[in-house]
């Protein structure tokens, strides 16, 4: 950083404080977010921090006119958050910036009409960044991460603010969806429940009249909680919603909800094509659906394996496990085909030692008993529709549709 | 007055004669035992004698045999007295001056005694006996005549000391009540006596009585607060009397001279019968809030609002005070009593720990109305801290006395708040009451714990422990008092006139500052005194030799307060994160805080605690210190760990004396009377008898608390027990940065240094909750620890034994702060045995304790328990996050581990409904991997039966079904052999669940599957136990509890 007079840096630090409280007094939301973004690392901002650094007694130009020292409460912990953020000390960083943001928050619930929403956006935004960063810096002092819990408490209050009638509610959904990502990364879920329900039941307020991207984030989250819950159908309905929603440019943000949407669709029995996969980089389902069309159960687990640590991260794994019933439908149903090209009179009859056989040519050991138990639990979820004999230890096969598609149903469970 | 018919009541109920000579015959075993076997000194002997004397103006009360009665406990009391020495006479002084406060603020009523003489009937006679002894307190005559005057009134008297009994057991609760009644009745007490008598006569006699008087008048006077504010006072009155009989004159003046004064000032203000209702008000409110926060309370509630109650509120009491209430059937045993019979009586005591929490509220609420009536609050105060002495005990033991705690200061809080604006005037008697009675009861406190030390050591600090919270609350407040005299004392200082003994005092509170910070602390305070003091005129006329320097500390004090209590609460000695616990344990935690920050905390509260501390810093602030400093040393050599905290405590008292001073003085008549009474009071406090006492004090408590007891303490008491235990606050205040925050202090306390080091070489304990700071005598050290757990793991007994042993060895770890392979050992072997019995809860509890041990790099058998935790996330959670994340904290090594290898198959079998694996599994499952399946076995099984149901046709042998899921126990599905048990139980459980069987034609038991498909259905189960097994019924574990 070259020299920075005395006079330059007082200059600058001026201008910054006439700039607040101009976009304030105009209401001007777009220049108090920029002002505000502390992450955005944009030109006026650092020139900002690296004033503050040369000039250190800011806080006395705050108190010099009442035009500043009004937002004295929120401009002089600003201050001292750039400067940290300026000197790589996000801790105190986050510090500081939590207590602007304490009260901007008050400040913003005085203004009568919404304009700021945009700099509140800034405000939310930033305070989870900086807490992720200072958790950061504090798992790498081998302290505990704490912060984006607080900044979590703290978003919950902006939600208070938001949440009640008026034109202020349209931000409820931005900070909804900042509150999943840290609830997500924090791995509280449970948390998001209360905010959705307040979402979800508030009739004042048509949930098609929050923005757009907010709408295709929030989608996209609670997506993600059903496909916990294995609730594929409303994961469906909601992943999709996202993914048609959702900016065609903006691969990233489509690759991550098909991450989620491709295994529910598994499970309801629609398989993605190739294209789709590979334009989005899931090559890790390949060979799941290789498997599921093939009736492989070796391939399927093998690609369980593989990936494992991926789809455990992302949460798919229960459900990409049970896809195992399908393959073994697809398995049976391909059985059926053979011997009713050899037989087509004796086709519906198959008996457990040819499945068996099977499952040893894809090198899977499986006693009788265990496959008598798969094929029970086949016919009982409805894949197999038909009977099985224990005496004569044969599967008997309905003769009309014996292996039902799932038509974008579930699995019985 | 309800007290008063509830006074009546109890006459009835019980004869005073026998009442009185059973009070007798208590306080001299109780007192005896107590306090002569510790020390015979002047102290102890001023205690006892307090005490018999109590009693016996009691019974002087109950009836003209009373007197006799009263006479011969005195007499036995004044022997003991004697015997002990004069020192209880100095002791008595030092007393004195805290009742000279007491009187310069009755002096100040006085103007209204006048009228109280002609008005008050019953109540005039007592009040006319009061007003007597104060005023004649050095003519015995007169105490004999407040006891004839009293002895028409025989019926009230024996009220009174019924009352007093049920007061004491209501005592928390009544103690502000009985404040208020007290008033009442001895505001007409007062106005008997006139005004003239008390200033003159009562003064000094008080000063030297007040000792004793204030120790016996806090008995009576919870007595007579709690049966009827009139009744109470003349039982006060009659108590002093007898006091006088017995030992002096002035004895007895001192007494009444503290009664008269809390009458008086009420009657004085002419708002005494203002006051009065405030207090009947307050006490109503008070008993409301015992009756709904404790049970034990309402008792005492009950003898107010109905005289048959009453009595059952005194026995109540005596459940309380416990011990002393129910032998003494007599009223006032309870109060006297109660430190002996709270250490004999461990039953008692007990069932009075409910009330004993009580007591602790109302004694919170007491101290307020302390405030507003000087001396009754005083006797209040004292029974407050009798009761709570015992009560802490008892409430240690039943760990009732963390919530008691809490009850009491929200109610103390109330009370300080009404008491305070009816009441500021009276404040500077009440605070030097109040002082005195706190040190009473710290002694008592003391004694408690040393008597119950044999049979409860235990219960004993934690006793104290309990005691500790209310104190602290008290202290917070307390601060706030101080700095408010001290700013009158700055301002007093600035002009420059200062008296001689001023100047002294000054350099005596500097010679205290060890730091530079405790010397700015000191200026301040002194400012604000001298301030105050000119305010109020008394300048000049206080007795500056005999102020307490307490209040240099204080200031300190107060931020000490703050930052010690949480310590104190939380018990030093305990490294476990002692914030955290005295948060939740002590609920008086919460309110330190608030004292930390004065400003949020409530006026009201500061008032309260500031009249506490009052007592002490205002007179006889030599006095209150020797007593202070006795205490201290007590607590001090008790629990060496626990000093701080106890420090902390005295130091809020001292600070709370010093505001009461201030408000004292704001009454410049009292003031005046004051200062006569200070300087009498002073210079008893001095004398050898003093010390005397204070070195029989301390020995009492070295004798109880002898292992752990700091000699040094001991032997540095006599000298400058004050000026040591002051400097110790200081320096504890010091160290916890005087500015800062309760909080941060307590951060920065070292708690490695103050982490308990067991010492009990038993190898069996039986688990018990901690309710307060462990005791180093019951926790057991490492190398014992580790042989009961051998013991444990050998032991043959059930699992109760084993799980109640293990509790106890884990409470034991976690209090020393062990965090090495034994503490894994002890959770594993826990764990397991828990795994074993099939309690989940228990097991939990020891799977989050040992993960964070694995955390922490200790060995152990980390693999198992994992294996473990996902079978439970598995089988008992059924959470799918829970789960997956789980499953992604496995590390690649773990993965092969046999154990997490078999709990991952188990997964796969449970989410695909593969019930051929998981019985396969089941059956060769490693460790007790099978013992947490098993609680998935019957899932699984109806799971089963239900899907074959559906998919088999037409039917499916019986034997199979028993094959495959598990009922025949063998290992490689050859049942065939051991058909029998396995098929007979398969068949049993089919037909608990409704399958339909038929057997085919080679007789074999087959399920048919069409019939059963909708017959199947998941029977309840008939001997559910929450926790899954039925050998842990609820029958079945009473049953076995007696072990």
């Amino acid at each position: 950083m070259a020299y920075l007079s005395m006079g330059e840096a007082h200059r600058r630090i001026t201008e910054y404080l006439n700039r607040f409280s101009d976009a304030v007094s105009f209401q001007d939301g777009a220049s108090l977010k920029q002002l505000l973004s502390v992450s955005s690392n944009s030109p006026s901002l650092l020139s900002l921090a690296d004033s503050l650094n040369v000039f250190q007694d800011a806080n006395r130009l705050i108190k010099q006119s009442e035009k500043y020292s009004q937002f004295g409460e929120i401009i002089a912990p600003f201050f001292r958050c750039m400067q940290s953020y300026r000197t790589g000390n996000l801790l105190d960083a986050y510090h500081a910036f939590e207590k602007a943001a304490n009260a901007f928050l008050p400040e913003f619930r005085n203004w009568e009409s919404a304009w700021a929403l945009e700099a509140l956006y800034v405000v939310a935004y930033e305070i989870r960044i900086l807490a992720e960063r200072a958790d950061r810096e504090l798992a790498f002092n081998g302290k505990s991460p704490e912060k984006l819990k607080g900044a979590g408490s703290f978003l919950m209050k902006v939600f208070g603010v938001l949440a009640g009638k008026g034109p202020k509610r349209v931000g409820a959904l931005y900070v909804t969806c900042q509150l999943f990502k840290i609830y997500f990364k924090l791995g509280t879920v449970n948390l998001c429940r209360s905010v959705i329900r307040s979402i979800e039941t508030a009739r004042i307020f048509d949930f098609e009249e929050f923005p757009k991207r907010d709408k295709v984030t929030y989608m996209y989250y609670t997506g993600r909680l059903e496909v916990f819950n294995e609730n594929f159908p409303a994961a469906d309905h909601k992943l999709s919603y996202a993914l048609m929603h959702c900016h065609p440019h903006n691969e990233a943000n489509i690759r991550m909800i098909l991450k989620y949407l491709i295994p529910v669709k598994l499970s309801i029995g629609i398989l993605p094509k190739d294209w789709l996969l590979e334009k989005y980089g899931l090559v890790e389902y390949n060979n799941v659906i290789q498997a599921l069309k093939r009736g492989d159960l070796r391939l399927l687990r093998e690609a369980l394996q593989e990936h494992e640590d991926r789809f455990l991260r992302s949460g798919v794994f229960l459900v990409l496990e049970k896809l195992e019933l399908q393959v073994y439908q697809r398995l049976l149903k391909k059985i059926y085909i053979i011997q009713k090209q050899r037989d087509p009179s004796k086709a519906h009859q198959m008996k457990l030692e040819v499945i068996v056989k099977a499952l040893k040519w894809l090198e899977i050991d499986m006693d009788l008993d265990e496959v008598e138990c798969i094929v029970a639990i086949l016919i009982y979820k409805n894949l197999v529709k038909g009977y099985f004999a224990h005496k004569s230890k044969v599967v008997v096969l309905s003769k009309q549709d014996p292996f039902p598609k799932l038509n974008s149903k579930p699995v019985n469970s | 007055m309800m007290n008063q018919g509830v006074n009546t009541q109890t006459i009835a109920s019980a004869d005073p004669n026998s009442l009185e000579g059973q009070y007798v015959v208590d306080v001299n075993q109780g007192q005896a035992s107590l306090y002569n076997p510790s020390a015979n000194e002047s102290e102890a002997a001023s205690w006892t004698m307090h005490r018999v004397d109590n009693h016996s103006t009691e019974n002087g009360f109950l009836s003209n045999s009373s007197y006799h009665h009263d006479h011969q406990t005195q007499q036995l009391a004044r022997s003991a007295q004697d015997n002990l020495n004069t020192a209880s006479l100095a002791s008595s002084s030092t007393q004195g001056t805290s009742v000279t406060q007491d009187y310069g603020s009755y002096a100040a009523y006085n103007p209204t005694d006048p009228y109280g003489y002609g008005s008050s009937g019953y109540s005039n006679y007592y009040n006319n006996v009061y007003q007597q002894q104060p005023n004649h307190p050095y003519s015995q005559q007169q105490p004999s005549q407040a006891y004839s005057q009293q002895q028409p009134s025989q019926a009230y008297s024996q009220q009174q000391p019924s009352q007093a009994y049920s007061q004491q057991q209501p005592s928390q609760a009544y103690s502000q009540q009985q404040p208020s009644h007290q008033y009442s009745s001895t505001g007409g007490a007062y106005q008997n006596t006139g005004a003239p008598y008390q200033p003159l006569s009562s003064i000094p006699n008080t000063g030297s009585y007040t000792g004793t008087t204030s120790y016996s008048t806090t008995y009576y006077n919870p007595g007579d607060y709690q049966t009827a504010g009139g009744y109470p006072s003349s039982g006060y009155s009659n108590q002093t009397s007898l006091w006088n009989d017995p030992n002096n004159a002035n004895y007895t003046s001192h007494q009444y001279s503290t009664h008269a004064p809390d009458t008086t000032s009420a009657y004085s203000s002419g708002t005494a019968a203002s006051m009065s209702m405030n207090y009947e008000q307050h006490h109503k409110q008070w008993a409301d809030y015992y009756s709904q926060t404790e049970v034990s309370c309402a008792p005492g509630t009950e003898h107010l609002s109905a005289a048959s109650t009453s009595n059952q509120g005194s026995a109540v009491v005596s459940g309380v005070y416990p011990t002393s209430n129910t032998q003494p059937p007599s009223s006032y045993t309870p109060a006297s009593w109660r430190p002996e019979s709270a250490s004999s009586d461990l039953p008692s005591l007990q069932t009075g720990s409910t009330i004993s929490s009580a007591h602790d509220g109302w004694k919170q609420g007491t101290p307020s109305f302390q405030n507003h009536h000087a001396s009754p609050t005083l006797p209040h105060f004292q029974i407050s801290l009798e009761s709570k002495a015992s009560h802490d005990n008892i409430q240690e033991q039943q760990k009732n006395a963390p919530q008691t705690p809490n009850s009491q200061f929200p109610a103390a809080h109330q009370m300080t708040q009404s008491y305070q604006s009816t009441l500021q005037n009276a404040p500077s008697l009440d605070t030097r009451r109040v002082s005195r009675i706190q040190i009473p009861t710290n002694p008592r406190i003391a004694s408690n714990l040393a008597l119950g030390l044999s049979k409860t050591d235990k219960d004993g600090p934690t006793n104290s422990a309990a005691a500790k919270p209310a104190y602290i609350s008290v202290s917070m407040p307390k601060s706030n008092d101080k700095v408010l005299s001290n700013d009158a004392t700055n301002s007093m200082l600035k002009p420059g006139m200062f008296p001689n003994s001023l100047r002294r005092y000054v350099e005596r509170a500097f010679n205290l500052c060890k730091y530079d910070t405790q010397r700015v602390a000191c200026q301040d305070i002194m400012k604000e005194i001298i301030t105050k003091a000119t305010a109020d005129g008394t300048l000049n006329t206080r007795d500056w030799d005999a102020e307490p320097l307490f209040a240099i500390p204080n200031t300190e004090a107060v931020n000490m307060d703050s930052q010690c209590s949480t310590p104190v609460s939380s018990l030093p000695r305990y490294k476990r994160s002692p914030s955290r616990r005295s948060k939740s344990r002590w609920e008086p935690l919460p309110e330190e805080k608030s004292v930390d920050k004065p400003v949020s905390i409530s006026n009201d509260v500061v008032k309260y605690d500031g009249w506490e501390k009052k007592p002490p810093s205002l007179n006889s602030e030599s006095k209150w210190n020797a007593l202070n400093n006795m205490k201290f040393s007590l607590s001090e050599k008790k629990l060496p760990s626990k000093n701080t905290q106890r420090p902390a405590k005295r130091q809020h008292l001292a600070g709370g004396l010093n505001a009461p001073n201030n408000d004292a003085s704001s009454d410049s008549d009292k003031e005046q009377s004051l200062t006569a009474y200070y300087s009498s009071a002073i210079s008893i406090a001095n004398t050898p008898e003093e010390t005397k006492r204070r070195e029989s004090r301390s020995k009492r408590f070295e004798k109880g608390q002898g292992h752990r007891a700091e000699i040094n303490y001991l032997k540095q008491k006599n000298a400058g027990a004050g000026n040591l235990y002051s400097r110790r606050t200081s320096a504890l205040m010091i160290s916890k940065s005087f500015d800062d925050s309760g909080s941060k202090a307590v951060e920065d306390i070292d708690w490695d240094a103050l982490t308990v080091k067991g010492t009990c070489q038993e190898i069996e304990k039986r688990y018990l909750r901690l309710t307060s700071a462990p005791d180093p005598s019951s926790v057991r050290p490492e190398e014992v620890l580790e042989k009961a757990l051998l013991m444990v793991q050998n032991s043959q007994k059930n699992y109760l034994y084993k799980c109640d042993q293990l509790k106890s060895i884990r409470q034991d770890l976690t209090v020393q702060r062990i965090q090495n392979q034994l503490t894994v050992k002890v959770y594993e072997t826990h764990a397991r045995l828990s795994l074993e019995a099939g309690d989940l809860p228990e097991y939990n509890q020891c799977q989050s304790q040992l993960k964070t041990l694995y955390a922490e790099g200790i060995e152990g058998c980390d693999m198992e328990f994992a294996a473990y935790n996902l079978l439970c996330v598995i089988l008992h959670s059924n959470n799918n996050r829970d789960l997956v994340s789980s499953m992604s904290r496995l590390t690649e090594g773990s993965k092969k581990d046999k154990a997490v290898k078999h709990a991952l198959a188990v997964r796969a079998a449970v989410t695909s409904g593969n019930y051929v694996m998981f019985f396969r599994l089941y059956e060769d499952a490693p460790n007790l991997n099978s013992c947490l399946m098993d609680l998935y076995v019957e899932k699984m099984r109806y799971r089963a039966v239900s899907c074959m149901s559906r998919s088999y046709r037409p039917t499916i042998p019986v034997s199979y079904i028993a094959r495959v899921l598990g009922f025949c126990r063998t290992s490689d599905g050859n049942d065939e052999d051991s058909d029998g048990s396995g098929l007979v139980e398969c068949l049993e459980w089919m037909k608990a669940h409704g399958a339909c069987l038929a057997s085919d034609d080679g007789g074999e038991i087959q399920l048919d599957t069409k019939a059963s498909s909708s017959s199947l259905y998941m029977p309840e189960p008939e001997d559910a136990v929450a926790h899954g097994d039925a050998n842990l019924a609820v029958n079945d574990f009473l049953t076995r509890t007696s072990l």
